[in-house]
């Protein structure tokens, strides 16, 4: 592969200059590596998606210089975290240079008596709370990719916790964060003038416009972040049931009982639970009339997790479900983060095991829409099922996003067999996407609650989901990257640049 | 019962060896590959000892698997990918903490193998003529003297293979015989000095081999699978001709190479039994035959070599022995958490990059000094040079677990330390 011609030798030594040349990669194995995300896609298409190059700063100044070099050259800039998000928001659609900010891992501040600290975007949460450990602190963001996402992206996606419904998602633990605009000018986000503010009624509230911005509008390099006590004590309970209507009841009951400690409810459908009985020897050894799952999650000290406990019991055995004990309950709930990526659950229809990448759909919806939205989505799947053999069920989770149970994220997740895409396959695929999103909307929900939406499908709904609101985030991509030099082609921002003499990009590259 | 996984989908590939074409390497790791590139997050990677200090994504566990599928779609060439894969001390976290391995490779039998696919893609690089300068270099002089070239440009050869136990009176020959690695036999002598009495102590019978050659595991490692072989038949007939049934290694990484490496070259005909010392010398104070009595006043915490608690799940036995010092103050960190713990002082890393396992250490050391210790106990040889570089910069001694227990028992131990 050839580099571009705007990333010829004057605009690479301009690069090394400020990282340093073992910091520009040029390899073929490293521009590879840097175009994949764990979301399954067209992989006989990969060529397709390799950048120009890669960076690897050290400091939101370097981050500034090569952003600043690249808007001169007008060269496509990908900024890249973790590469765990879900919605591609890290994959270069139009090559040129990928930003990874993995080196930007230090922890600037920890602050005990305002409860903060300050961390390169770089860092992850593991490795974040195991440095807060010894002062009795945790950074309580928890998305599945716990071990290995990394607070950047978070901001870069907007990501949901698994206990937000007590601690808040990354928008609420995130206090503020430098940001590197298109120009390479650094700005900070954030309440107020400090670093540490949760609130603030000075101007327009910029923080939230700056999360979930999937690398569109700039690169986040070092962030601010909200702590809490670690947990004295922690409850996991998980009921089953035998039917799903009973545990969609007891879901609902438990997050409107409005008990402190309730950090979230998971509610397991049938499919969900048939697709951890296919290695029940490593997951709960079930008796086949269980057909669903809740667990109830609580955080806090001892004597209010217990008490709040206590309540959890009762709801779910007034709603018919059976306590699964405390082995099972704490250890599925530890294993929570590694439940999701086991390919080897994959089966044709046949029955057949084959290695099969986890795809998970979302959206956020109104607690009384969930059960039509499920059945609606299992539908979409198994249409495509029955047509491409790749492609296979994995069930559905349903998740409290916040503390009153007013909305759920609620995710279907499909088994793709990824050696097996083809052309048609994956069209297939994208218009499945296209209808759950659909479906997410008829029923006034948003297509998503925890990735974001800038997926192939998905995306094409946007300006549906947001109407007017598009109009307003075209204008704040134009006015704020005039270049679409920042991860052009992504959430159809491209139109942002269409004038009548060029339909084709305007400005941009 | 349909419900079972297809035997190509899931077998676990062998052990590397010679490979052959790309063709072939790319069809038998395809599968394996495919595994790693689908399980969607990629929680190897912060357990990763080299990822840890570089940040440098295409040093990953998952980039080894993803760069082989790759391969496969005819997008990477094995020129382009040969000196990604220095950059692995063969620790084997990734494995453990892989969700393939945690939660369907019981049910499978199915255990993620990157440190095998690290070693696979590099015997594809030299046989391609694709060399790591200093790996060519020190595989060259190895073959050259018999021995690793540890001490430099200081040679190692057959004459001096047991310099390291002068006056300890050590028969050669015997049922069972004594292997002492190279770093050991010439760097760190006080290691196997400290062996070979306790083990004197217990009244244990053991001789040295007749002619000891280095156990070829570092050349695998690095790729040079022809020697590897060519070294290990070299010992196994030794042991043949001089009647040996029984091997005791002192060395995690010769263990790794006699209990996986050898059977895997020789099959059926390898009946040799190895027993590990820190194993043995645990059943001997469990039994009574050694009593360490003499305190030992120092406060530690134990750095489980990555060839015994990640990939052989041999950490009580070490534990036992550190119980059984009188005087000492353990300050312990869970084997689990230590998956992530390495000295970067593994799988040939130290000849490419020495500044790389050098910061791995002080890494590792960091964490130990956290733990407020005066000495970081090891017990593997490879590991204690680059740790204990680390620990002088912040006055931790680092100590092999066998030295520590010769101490306790009033043994004078004698030989190098390395210093």
């Amino acid at each position: 592969m050839t580099v571009a011609p705007q990333l010829a030798e004057p605009v690479l030594d301009e690069l090394r200059g400020v990282l340093g040349g073992e910091h520009v990669l040029t390899g073929k194995a490293a521009r590879f590596n840097r175009a994949r995300v764990p979301a399954p896609f067209p992989v006989h298409r990969w060529a397709e998606r390799v950048p120009d190059l890669v960076v690897l700063p050290g400091s939101t100044e370097e981050v500034s210089e090569v952003v600043r070099i690249a808007n001169a050259h007008r060269i496509p800039i990908v900024p890249r975290d973790g590469g765990t998000g879900l919605t591609d928001g890290a994959v270069p659609l139009r090559r040129g240079i990928v930003v990874d900010v993995k080196r930007m891992n230090g922890i600037v501040e920890i602050d005990e008596v305002n409860r903060t600290c300050t961390v390169g975007a770089g860092i992850s949460m593991l490795k974040l709370n195991e440095v807060l450990a010894p002062y009795g602190l945790i950074y309580p963001d928890d998305p599945a990719s716990y071990p290995c996402s990394l607070v950047g992206g978070r901001i870069g996606t907007s990501g949901w916790s698994l206990i937000g419904s007590r601690y808040g998602h990354s928008r609420d633990l995130v206090l503020s964060f430098d940001f590197v605009l298109p120009s390479g000018k650094v700005i900070h986000i954030g309440d107020g003038a400090g670093r540490k503010l949760s609130k603030s009624s000075s101007g327009y509230q910029l923080k939230h416009l700056f999360m979930g911005h999937q690398g569109t509008l700039g690169i986040a390099t070092q962030a601010t972040l909200k702590l809490f006590p670690k947990p004295e004590a922690e409850l996991s309970p998980f009921f089953a049931f035998s039917d799903y209507d009973s545990a969609y009841r007891t879901v609902g009951e438990l997050a409107r009982a409005g008990v402190a400690t309730f950090a979230g409810a998971v509610l397991f459908d049938e499919w969900k639970v048939d697709y951890l009985r296919r290695d029940d020897e490593a997951y709960i050894p079930q008796p086949a009339d269980v057909r669903a799952l809740v667990c109830a999650v609580a955080y806090g000290y001892e004597d209010e997790v217990t008490a709040g406990g206590r309540r959890f019991m009762r709801i779910a055995k007034e709603n018919g479900a059976r306590y699964l004990g405390d082995e099972v309950s704490e250890g599925d709930w530890a294993a929570r983060h590694d439940r999701y990526a086991t390919p080897l659950h994959g089966r044709t229809r046949a029955g057949q095991v084959v290695p099969m990448s986890w795809h998970c759909e979302d959206a956020a919806v109104n607690y009384s829409e969930l059960p039509q939205v499920r059945l609606e989505w299992h539908e979409i799947v198994r249409r495509l099922r029955e047509r491409f053999d790749m492609f296979d069920d994995w069930g559905m989770f349903t998740y409290t996003s916040a503390n009153t149970g007013v909305d759920y994220l609620t995710e279907i997740d499909v088994g793709i067999w990824e050696q097996q895409l083809d052309d048609e396959a994956w069209a297939a695929w994208v218009q499945a996407k296209r209808d759950i999103a659909e479906v997410s909307l008829r029923y006034g929900g948003s297509i998503s609650a925890c990735h974001g939406s800038c997926r192939e499908g998905e995306v094409d709904l946007v300006p549906q989901e947001l109407g007017g609101g598009y109009d307003v985030m075209l204008a704040v991509k134009r006015a704020i990257d005039p270049n679409n030099i920042m991860n052009p082609g992504k959430y159809g921002l491209d139109r942002a640049y269409d004038t009548d003499d060029d339909t084709d990009g305007g400005t941009g590259p | 019962m349909t419900e079972t996984p297809a035997e190509h989908e899931t077998e676990a590939p062998p052990a590397s060896g010679g490979q052959g074409g790309t063709e072939e390497f790319v069809q038998h790791w395809r599968n394996a590959a495919y595994n790693c590139f689908s399980s969607g997050h990629k929680f190897c990677r912060e357990v990763c000892p080299v990822m840890q200090v570089t940040r440098n994504e295409s040093w990953t566990p998952t980039a080894f698997h993803a760069n082989v599928v790759a391969m496969e779609k005819g997008e990477l060439e094995i020129a382009d990918i040969a000196e990604d894969y220095v950059n692995c001390t063969g620790c084997g976290a990734c494995e453990l903490r892989c969700p393939n391995t945690l939660f369907t490779g019981d049910f499978y039998r199915f255990r993620t193998r990157t440190v095998d696919l690290v070693k696979a893609v590099r015997a594809l690089a030299v046989d391609n003529g694709v060399h790591q300068q200093g790996w060519q270099r020190w595989n060259l002089l190895t073959d050259e003297r018999t021995h690793e070239p540890v001490l430099g440009d200081v040679p190692v050869s057959q004459e001096h293979v047991r310099d390291w136990s002068d006056g300890l009176n050590l028969p050669v020959g015997g049922e069972t015989v004594l292997f002492v690695d190279c770093e050991a036999a010439f760097y760190r002598t006080s290691v196997p000095r400290a062996v070979a009495q306790l083990l004197q102590r217990a009244d244990y019978e053991f001789g040295l081999m007749n002619e000891q050659w280095c156990c070829g595991g570092p050349a695998a490692e690095m790729g040079y699978t022809e020697q590897a072989k060519r070294f290990a038949r070299h010992n196994l007939d030794d042991w043949r001709a001089a009647g040996v049934r029984r091997v005791l290694v002192l060395d995690p990484h010769d263990y790794i190479t006699f209990t996986e490496d050898y059977p895997a070259y020789f099959g059926d005909e390898y009946d040799i039994e190895i027993v590990l010392v820190v194993e043995l010398l645990a059943e001997m104070i469990r039994d009574g035959r050694l009593t360490p009595s003499v305190p030992v006043d120092r406060t530690v915490t134990y750095h489980d070599p990555c060839r015994l608690n990640k990939r052989k799940g041999i950490w009580k036995e070490p534990r036992e022995v550190l119980s059984a010092i009188p005087g000492l103050v353990f300050h312990d960190v869970d084997r689990v958490t230590q998956w992530s713990y390495c000295s970067g002082g593994g799988g040939g890393l130290p000849v490419e990059k020495p500044e790389l396992t050098a910061r791995i250490s002080e890494s590792r050391v960091e964490k130990a000094a956290g733990l407020g210790v005066d000495t970081l106990v090891s017990a593997c040889p490879w590991s204690e040079r680059p740790l204990s570089e680390a620990g002088d910069a912040r006055q931790i001694d680092v100590v092999d677990i066998h030295e520590l227990l010769a101490e306790s028992l009033g043994i004078e131990v004698g030989g190098s330390r390395g210093r």
